[in-house]
């Protein structure tokens, strides 16, 4: 972490580039997302294929506002010279002109109407994706769906969602998304220094939501949690209330999927509808397979390697690989290369990377 | 001695198969009870309607003193009014120690908030050391559940039905896969239950079924063929005719 900020452009040396840091910062982020992920899955033996929905809407959420105040910032210096001051009216039209146009609209949606606020926009980070998952869990829940059904379901609820926010009349600018959202307003402290501050801001956030969760599943909570993922009916026949214990585990880490989002947009600088495409909340689950469910750490680990591998091999650096009769272009066999280290992972290492832990822990005492 | 539990003109089909027909039963507490029956006869099917699990198609199933209906409640609630059951197969939770396993079933609010702030207490780490006293456990209370044999598994689970403290115990076969003495243990330990509670316990094996001494119930294609003690429904023509086979 030190290491990072004294390589930094802002801070140190300038090592490591602020897109480097950006990257680092996000991948922190996804490693939250991971982390609430395992907590769902690797704990409580909820397979939801809709995690990443909450971290895209909790990047919305954050992009209203950012969107909001950075553009009427800009709309009211471009008025600044003219003869007559403008009125507030006038800055609120020309600033909704200026961000809805691209989708043909002029006027604020409903759903930006507490965007030129900051505090109300930050308590909706929390708010929407925990009463969205509030909701949808507790349908899901009461009917006692699971399994491969509950997961059906929960990807249906992230492609309804993406398909809504793709449309042009929903609010959100469709499929321009939201963007710009890496100037922070009211802050001229240049992206250097920004992208090490988001870096820390994440760092801290998946610190503190790692002592969370470990506090949630250390105690009774999580015997019962873990319990109800080994056998749920069981469970019931002891007298819990099995629903309310899975859709308290849905909701909180729904939430940490929203601040993750929250954190993770501002150093992406653009979020739009694709962002919460079904595939995007599978590969949460793979690289919490990867790097071993059912222990906090193993999530952290698996979503950073992978995360990190992907975006060296797709980001254009990785060398192709030139076999003679053919050259192996890695932004197109990426994929493969993590299908195929999923599938290997599943069948010959079920605990993952972090069963390397284990083994290591084996051998020092013997 | 006023009914804990009322069965009665309980039915339910399957696919049109009937496994229970026409089934009344009570018990009163303290009682003990063994259930007998040959395979199909519904043994299973009458434990899973008391419990929840299985909605009754016509009868009525009341509980205590108040004579609440049981068939309104969910599996979580009957359980929370007093009713534990052990299953068939040991079901414990194996990636757990045998403390944690204790620990949930022990007898104590249920929401997840109280689950939250749970602290194991002085009085919760005795009931837990007595218990594992009984079961035979004491010294492995920090193995992993899924390391003990069968028969320790079977204990642990009649361990945490004892946890629960209910008031009416169903226990399915609590015998099968025990060595002859843990079978005795067995006996005792259930007799020793049900001079305060109801218990009642479904048994393939005869010998074990004399040894608890108590009240037999027969039941045949989900039905109640005979009750009374073992020697008379020995003696009932057709309990001799349809399960002890001629």
């Amino acid at each position: 972490m030190l290491g990072i900020t004294i390589l930094s452009e802002a801070y140190g040396t300038g090592a490591i580039s602020i897109s480097f840091t950006k990257v680092l910062g996000m991948t922190l982020c996804l490693c939250l997302a991971a982390l609430a992920m395992d907590l769902v899955w690797g704990y409580c033996g909820i397979l939801s294929l809709g995690h990443f929905a909450f971290f895209g809407i909790g990047g919305y959420m954050i992009g209203m506002w950012l969107m909001t105040a950075r553009t009427e910032a800009v709309v009211r210096a471009n008025l600044a010279n003219r003869i007559i001051p403008p009125t507030e009216a006038e800055i609120s039209e020309a600033t909704a002109l200026q961000i809805f146009s691209v989708v043909g609209a002029e006027d604020w949606p409903w759903m930006w109407a507490v965007s030129d606020s900051l505090f109300l926009s930050l308590l909706l980070v929390v708010l929407v994706p925990g009463v969205l998952a509030l909701v949808f869990g507790w349908l899901a829940f009461r009917s006692r769906v699971t399994g491969v059904y509950l997961s059906i379901l929960t990807q249906a609820m992230t492609l309804a969602l993406s398909l809504y926010l793709f449309q042009n009349d929903t609010g959100l600018r469709g499929n321009n998304g939201l963007s710009g959202l890496q100037n922070i307003p009211g802050s001229t402290a240049g992206q250097a220094k920004l992208s090490i501050w988001f870096f820390w801001a994440s760092a801290a956030a998946l610190g503190l939501a790692y002592v969370f969760a470990a506090w949630l599943v250390s105690g009774k909570f999580g015997n019962i949690v873990r319990a109800i993922r080994d056998d749920e009916p069981r469970v019931r026949f002891l007298g819990y209330p099995v629903e309310a214990y899975k859709l308290a585990v849905f909701v909180i880490t729904a939430i940490m999927c929203g601040i993750g989002g929250a954190l993770f947009y501002p150093q992406a600088g653009i979020i739009n509808p694709d962002q919460i495409a079904p595939i995007a909340s599978i590969y949460l689950a793979v690289w919490v397979a990867i790097g071993g469910r059912g222990r906090l750490y193993g999530a952290v680990i698996g979503a950073a390697v992978v995360s990190l591998l992907s975006s060296y091999f797709t980001g254009g650096r990785a060398p192709d690989v030139n076999l003679g009769f053919y050259r192996i272009q890695w932004i197109d066999w990426w994929p493969v290369l993590l299908g195929l280290g999923f599938v290997l992972v599943t069948l010959f290492a079920p605990k993952g990377l972090g069963g390397l832990v284990d083994l290591i822990v084996r051998r020092k005492e013997p | 001695m006023s009914a804990l539990l009322e069965v009665s003109g309980v039915s339910v089909s399957f696919d049109g198969f009937k496994a229970i027909n026409n089934l009344s039963f009570s018990i009163g507490q303290p009682e003990m009870r063994a259930v007998i029956g040959p395979n199909g006869a519904g043994k299973t099917t009458f434990m899973d309607i008391i419990t929840g699990k299985t909605r009754p198609d016509v009868g009525q199933v009341l509980w205590g003193e108040e004579n609440r209906s049981l068939l309104k409640m969910s599996e979580a609630q009957i359980a929370r009014a007093g009713i534990g059951r052990k299953f068939q197969r040991p079901t414990v939770f194996e990636d757990q120690s045998v403390r944690d396993n204790l620990r949930v079933a022990l007898k104590k609010p249920r929401g997840p908030f109280a689950a939250l702030t749970d602290r194991v207490t002085d009085a919760d780490r005795a009931r837990i050391d007595e218990i594992a006293e009984e079961i035979g456990l004491a010294a492995h209370l920090d193995r992993q559940a899924g390391i003990l044999s069968h028969g320790q598994k079977q204990w642990l689970e009649i361990g945490m039905l004892l946890a629960q403290d209910p008031r009416l115990l169903l226990v399915d076969e609590p015998a099968a896969g025990m060595t002859t003495e843990e079978r005795t243990h067995t006996t005792e330990l259930l007799r020793r239950v049900a001079e305060t509670r109801a218990v009642v316990v479904v048994e393939h094996d005869m010998d074990f079924v004399r040894k608890l001494n108590c009240r037999v119930t027969v039941l045949h294609e989900g039905s109640v063929l005979s009750e009374g003690t073992l020697d008379h429904v020995m003696a009932d023509d057709r309990v001799i005719e349809v399960y002890l086979g001629r």
